[in-house]
């Protein structure tokens, strides 16, 4: 049975260190500033108050006192012998009060909730300003609006279009079952599985600047980025469904002396066709939504249109824009979900 | 009968897992053709291993001396993948959980029995001869379902499955139809119609049959010959009517009890 120990440490620094540095720094360095000004002794500090919680944690573990971290990560075989006491008296359940309390209070610090802002009447004012335009929609742009939609539609259809193929052939490469064996396609599954996360971990907005740079402004440096995200999502997708397929179907097929090009063909295709399918329209979905998104940094489409008009505080226009992305969005996802329920 | 030759020859069959364990000892034995042999022992003593063994979806250990179906030594160590396919094509096996491609219509998963015989590229794009659907049809016929072949395999009943698994072999024209607990997953009603139509295939078709059965009445039904696997050694070899109370607590130990399907 595994044993989570460094978890069990990690955890624990974690959440007696916050607690000490949130007293530390709420007594000796209040302000933004004061912190800017010592980043390097606040680091180091908090480094030290992160050790400290785990050296507490370890001599607690020593000691027979269940922490948060032992609590969670605690191996299957060994049950607490006392599993009758209430969770809220024990050591762990107060440390986790304690801890969840202190970072609620902590982040509402930090995010600047204040009461007085929402409930001022100037700012209330522009926003009532701001809705009333929306919601009187202007649609004399409406031509401009839809060929602008039109465009987004079809940057998420190359992107999804062109991203297939890759993820097609990737996926083989990146299933476990497909890869384990060899040495090889070990090494081929591990880095194609890091690459495809670390490029599904930077959101495609970030792709779409730095194509936008590449390619200059417009749908294609859109389209681009898209592509790049949905090839990452979808390899990891199909290849998930390789490894889910059934091994019975694929020796029925063999046992009857077909070619490997044969067995791939009866027993593997029929078992993945459908969840693929399924998942290439939920990408065209995902992706259509997601363009209106990487208009607003000069991907091109809807999303550039409204970023004008936002920035020309033209209300009724964005109003319309805002219909017009609504009915598109909740149409693809209507249809698609239509079709993937039919598909099953 | 007049002098029967041996159909398949085994000798020192051995097949040792990656994790070590030894499924299969050294094990051997002869079949004659027409013979329904069922192979019975509990579970992991070997009596699949040994049958996968016997068309190459296990790969025998490389010290196996002999594996011989119809004068050629597939368990020799120069034996080439195409060989390995051509004996599949000429041995048709039955599944526990049949094997069908559920999405596929009946008459389509008989077809793939024919798989062998047809180009790569003509079978891709689904193309089948008039005579191979013509030949499908009569093998659903001869299985009693020859009404259903339109309709997706996945929503047939276990039997039914059971029986197009055995079309699809039969489609393969084969010497010799291996049956890996053919009827372990079905009810004790549908066992004895699946069981049926194997002696059927047997006794109509002239087709060998190597069978693994764990229902010990069963065996006694339909075996024309019994082996008795335990520990992945051939602990029994010959007639089902002579194994008695004694030989049946050596084969599955001093506490099992004889279930008997009616």
């Amino acid at each position: 049975m595994k044993n989570f120990n460094i978890r069990k440490r990690l955890l624990d620094g974690l959440s007696f260190g916050f607690l000490l540095a949130t007293a530390y720094f709420s007594i000796f360095m209040k302000t933004r500033q004061e912190l800017e000004a010592g980043i390097f002794e606040a680091s180091l500090m908090a480094f030290l108050f992160f050790a400290m919680g785990a050296l507490a944690s370890l001599l607690l573990d020593r000691s027979g006192v269940q922490t948060l971290g032992g609590q969670i990560f605690r191996s299957s075989q060994i049950r607490d012998p006392q599993e009758a006491t209430p969770w809220h008296t024990t050591f762990w359940g107060l440390q986790l009060i304690v801890t969840f309390a202190v970072l609620v209070a902590s982040g509402i610090f930090v995010t600047e909730v204040s009461i007085r802002e929402l409930m001022s009447e100037d700012g209330f004012q522009g926003a009532v300003r701001i809705f009333k335009g929306i919601t009187s929609p202007n649609f004399e742009i409406l031509p401009k609006g839809i060929l602008a939609i039109i465009e987004t539609i079809f940057i998420a259809l190359i992107s999804t279009v062109f991203a297939v193929p890759v993820a097609f052939l990737l996926a083989f490469f990146s299933a476990k079952n497909l890869t384990r064996g060899s040495f090889k396609g070990a090494a081929v599954y591990t880095l194609l599985r890091s690459l495809s996360n670390m490029t599904r971990s930077i959101e495609p907005i970030i792709w779409a600047i730095i194509f936008s740079v590449w390619v200059g402004i417009g749908p294609f440096a859109g389209a681009l980025s898209l592509m790049l995200h949905s090839i990452a999502s979808l390899t990891k997708q199909y290849s998930e469904i390789i490894e889910c397929v059934d091994d019975g179907p694929i020796e029925g097929i063999r046992s009857t002396g077909a070619g490997t090009v044969q067995v791939v063909w009866f027993a593997v295709v029929p078992q993945i066709i459908l969840p693929y399918v399924s998942f290439t329209i939920y990408r065209w979905d995902i992706n259509v939504r997601m363009a209106t998104v990487i208009g607003l940094v000069g991907g091109g489409g809807i999303g550039q249109l409204l970023m004008q008009y936002q920035g020309l505080a033209k209300w009724p226009e964005v109003g319309c824009l805002v219909l017009l992305i609504t009915i598109v969005v909740w149409s693809m996802d209507a249809a698609s979900s239509y079709i993937r329920e039919a598909l099953k | 009968m007049a002098q029967q030759e041996n159909l398949l020859e085994v000798v020192g069959l051995k097949k040792t897992y990656p994790n070590g364990v030894k499924a299969l000892k050294g094990v051997s034995f002869n079949v004659k053709k027409g013979e329904f042999l069922v192979i019975i022992g509990l579970s992991g003593s070997g009596k699949s291993t040994m049958l996968r063994c016997l068309n190459r979806l296990n790969d025998p250990d490389l010290d196996t001396v002999k594996i011989q179906f119809e004068g050629v030594n597939y368990a020799a160590a120069d034996i080439t993948s195409a060989q390995v396919m051509g004996l599949r094509a000429r041995i048709g096996m039955v599944f526990q959980h049949f094997n069908l491609i559920d999405r596929h219509s009946v008459l389509s998963n008989v077809l793939m029995g024919g798989l062998s015989r047809n180009s790569i590229l003509k079978s891709l794009f689904g193309i089948w001869s008039a005579e191979e659907k013509n030949r499908a049809l009569q093998l659903l016929d001869l299985v009693g379902i020859r009404e259903k072949a339109y309709i997706r395999a996945g929503q047939l009943s276990g039997g039914q499955q059971q029986r197009v698994a055995i079309a699809r072999a039969l489609n393969q024209n084969p010497k010799l139809l291996l049956a890996d607990e053919p009827v372990a997953s079905l009810d004790p009603a549908t066992c004895h119609t699946v069981m049926d139509y194997l002696q059927k295939v047997n006794r109509e078709l002239g087709v060998t049959i190597i069978c693994n059965l764990h229902f010990l009445s069963l065996v006694r039904q339909y075996a024309s010959r019994v082996i008795a696997l335990k520990a992945g050694e051939i602990i029994y070899d010959g007639s089902p009517d002579q194994i008695d109370d004694q030989w049946f607590k050596k084969i599955f130990g001093e506490s099992a009890k004889d279930v008997h399907i009616r």
